[in-house]
């Protein structure tokens, strides 16, 4: 018996709902539906939920808590040898265990270990079992119970309505959630972290080094966990960034929605938004094979010294990725601007440039700083373009010819590879993610409080 | 080139055209909106263009200061003039045609901009202020001709969107008048309008008559009635009858002109 025969016997089991029930609603009025309240397949959906959720709900309880409970029974059932021995090394003895029990040919030695193996593996089949059972009786109690709902009076499809209901409320409750469960997870590290170094420190420290001694007997750098430096690193290059997507992208949009064709348009418009589609790794090598080293070339040329990795190369990347956000939010903010608008200041006598420039575009503003803002918290938070155009030093300069690291990327060096989570340099990755998500929530709710604005003007 | 300068003849004012169309026709795409239509539209005028929607009266309108060719699939074919130069002639400044014949719309739009920019757009456009007094005076006396000085005079900086919707197309005539035009076209002005509004523009336009030649569609024969010399019927993109309007709405000579007047259809 597996879990997934025990959620195949649930699917089962509805269909045969769905199927008995509407075939009963049918006899029940002797085939004449105008008689039945609701469709007969909606008093066949309404069995098939009956069916299906409470033996659903038994299968995931038992999915999600089963093994957790049978392994503190067999845990609280060990010798006291193991016993004492599980107080020091939990996990380690829970693992012999676990590898008994998924490998019975194992080199498993200790007796009292392949005791416990045993006696697991029985809870466990008893467990499944006690689900199958529990979950299959809920499902045929369910059938039953829909089976004596059914008559011509009673409102299948409304019922079902609310089941529906029920589901769409479930899903948005599951993703707020997730962000609630992502941002308390975040926020705990991040507090762990406070607890080594201070926030002061942290907020207003220049110098970024988070290389500490392992163990106490190391020879190593205390670690300086000042943010600064990355998060002016991450500032020019967003700014470098959207020196270079905010012209592109509004003329374009300007373009696009005054001058070109609708033909152009057409074809125009996705080929731009495809730009927003190729991976960011992608857009990673370009930089740093392709852009990096032409500006190095570039620099020589003209006597300028510029470093192989270059926040230069980085942020001309990333404003190449983030033209379609400005261009395309753009459009709209543009595209929402009344005609009645535009033709008024023809009729006057304006150029189409003079309209732009006077009209279209400050009516669009608000609109358009909304793109903006959007484009630029996307630049922050991007990650694969810097760590392979920008390096990793943390260099608290303003000239874009050096290396420079951002916030994003210094979260990806510290917790590749093997980490022990209780090491301040571990935990700084936290307190950067936490600011970082700080402070583009700050500028989102900015956006969009901007844009809600504007909207309400022409609607 | 069409010369800002133009001087006519006061004696031959009167049976000189401001402005002729010969045979225009108007297609959007395969539609053809506009057929073989002829109209002279004098200086010291108004000329009303009436006829159920869809008639082609809008559409002939746009023509006049070529606010069609904003429509991407819109073709004009035929002769328009204006002072007897062609202004369809591929060498004139469509910027300072409109200049010359200003536009009004149906609905009220006045530019997000203070009552004082919406005026002195235009003029700052084509220059016609030197200093700023110059722009203030040009601002003043515009809102006078179209009588919203006094009630706008102290706010001049509060933004044009604020006002009320009659004062909002009365700012839009101002706007137009504001560039000197010679030819005023308005696009059912007033029907965005309640009738207190109604009739304040309707005062207006008679005030204005005269000094612009003004050419007005509107949907309500009493307003033509009430404010037009000559009046134009369109029916399904034909000319019908044109002519004063006294003897259009008295004693009109063709039966399809009869049966819209008295309601009968449209």
């Amino acid at each position: 018996m597996t879990s997934a025969a025990i959620f195949l016997t649930l699917v089962l089991l509805a269909f045969i709902a769905f199927v008995t029930v509407r075939q009963r609603s049918l006899a029940s009025v002797s085939g004449d539906t105008s008689k039945l309240h609701s469709l007969p397949r909606h008093y066949g959906y309404y069995a098939a939920v009956c069916a299906l959720i409470p033996g659903l709900l038994i299968f995931f309880v038992w999915v999600i808590t089963g093994k957790n409970i049978i392994e503190g029974l067999v845990i609280s059932g060990l010798p006291d040898g193991l016993s004492a021995q599980y107080q020091e090394q939990a996990s380690l003895v829970l693992n012999r265990i676990r590898l008994a029990v998924e490998n019975p040919a194992s080199s498993e030695k200790h007796p009292d270990i392949l005791a416990a193996a045993q006696q697991f593996h029985a809870l466990y089949v008893r467990g499944i079992w006690a689900t199958f059972v529990l979950a299959v009786a809920s499902g045929v109690g369910g059938l039953v119970f829909a089976n004596y709902k059914t008559n011509p009076d009673f409102r299948a499809r409304n019922s079902f309505e609310r089941v529906l209901t029920i589901l769409l409320i479930l899903s948005s409750v599951i993703a707020i959630i997730t962000t609630v469960g992502i941002v308390a997870s975040l926020l705990f590290e991040s507090l762990r972290f406070f607890q080594q170094v201070s926030v002061v420190d942290f907020v207003f420290g220049l110098h970024w080094s988070p290389q500490t001694a392992l163990r106490a007997d190391q020879v190593a750098s205390a670690g300086a966990f000042g943010a600064v430096p990355l998060f002016t690193g991450t500032l020019l290059i967003s700014l470098l960034a959207m020196m270079v997507a905010g012209p592109i992208g509004l003329m374009s949009a300007v373009y696009l929605t005054q001058y070109a064709s609708a033909r152009t348009r057409k074809i125009a418009k996705p080929v731009l938004e495809v730009l927003a589609g190729v991976p960011t790794v992608v857009y990673g090598f370009f930089a740093a094979l392709t852009v990096a080293p032409f500006f190095r070339d570039l620099g020589e040329a003209i006597g300028v010294e510029i470093a192989s990795e270059s926040a230069l190369a980085a942020g001309f990347v990333m404003g190449i990725m983030i033209i379609p956000f400005v261009s395309s939010l753009s459009d709209d903010a543009i595209t929402a601007v009344p005609k009645s608008l535009k033709d008024g200041s023809l009729a006057l006598g304006a150029t189409r440039s003079e309209t732009i420039t006077n009209v279209i575009l400050p009516a669009a503003l608000p609109g358009i700083v909304g793109a903006f803002l959007l484009a630029i918290s996307r630049a922050v938070g991007e990650t694969m373009i810097v760590v392979m155009a920008a390096g990793m030093q943390p260099n608290l300069t303003a000239n874009p010819f050096e290396a420079v690291t951002t916030v994003t990327v210094q979260i990806v060096a510290l917790l590749t590879g093997d980490q022990e989570f209780d090491s301040a340099k571990t935990l700084s990755a936290f307190a950067l993610g936490l600011a970082l998500f700080l402070s583009t929530m700050v500028l989102n709710v900015f956006a969009l409080r901007i844009v809600r604005k504007y909207r309400e003007v022409y609607d | 080139m069409l010369d800002m300068s133009t001087k006519v003849d006061p004696m031959t004012e009167i049976r000189t055209p401001k402005m002729a169309a010969k045979d225009v026709n108007v297609f959007y795409g395969d539609n053809h909106a506009v057929k073989g239509i002829s109209l002279d539209l004098y200086r010291d005028e108004v000329t009303a263009l009436i006829g159920p929607s869809g008639c082609g009266k809008s559409t002939f309108l746009r023509c006049l200061n070529r606010m069609n060719d904003t429509v991407a699939t819109c073709r004009v074919e035929g002769n328009i003039t204006l002072d007897g130069d062609d202004i369809y002639d591929p060498k004139i400044d469509v910027v300072q045609l409109r200049a010359r014949v200003g536009m009004v719309f149906q609905k009220p739009n006045p530019f997000p901009k203070s009552i004082y920019d919406n005026i002195a757009y235009g003029p700052r456009i084509h220059g016609l202020a030197r200093e700023r007094a110059d722009l203030d005076e040009i601002v003043a006396t515009s809102l006078e001709k179209a009588g919203l000085w006094n009630e706008v005079k102290d706010r001049l900086d509060s933004p044009g969107t604020a006002l009320s919707g009659g004062q909002q197309q009365r700012l839009c005539i101002a706007r137009a008048i504001a560039v000197n035009p010679e030819v005023i076209l308005m696009d059912e002005p007033c029907s965005a309008l309640d009738p207190i509004a109604t009739a304040k523009v309707e005062a207006l336009i008679d005030e204005l008559k005269g000094r612009y030649a003004i050419i007005i569609v509107t949907h309500s024969m009493q307003q033509a009635a009430r404010i037009s010399q000559k009046t134009a019927f369109f029916h399904m993109g034909d000319l019908v009858e044109h002519g004063d309007t006294t003897q259009i709405f008295t004693a009109p000579k063709e039966e399809r002109t009869r049966d819209y007047i008295t309601g009968r259809f449209g």
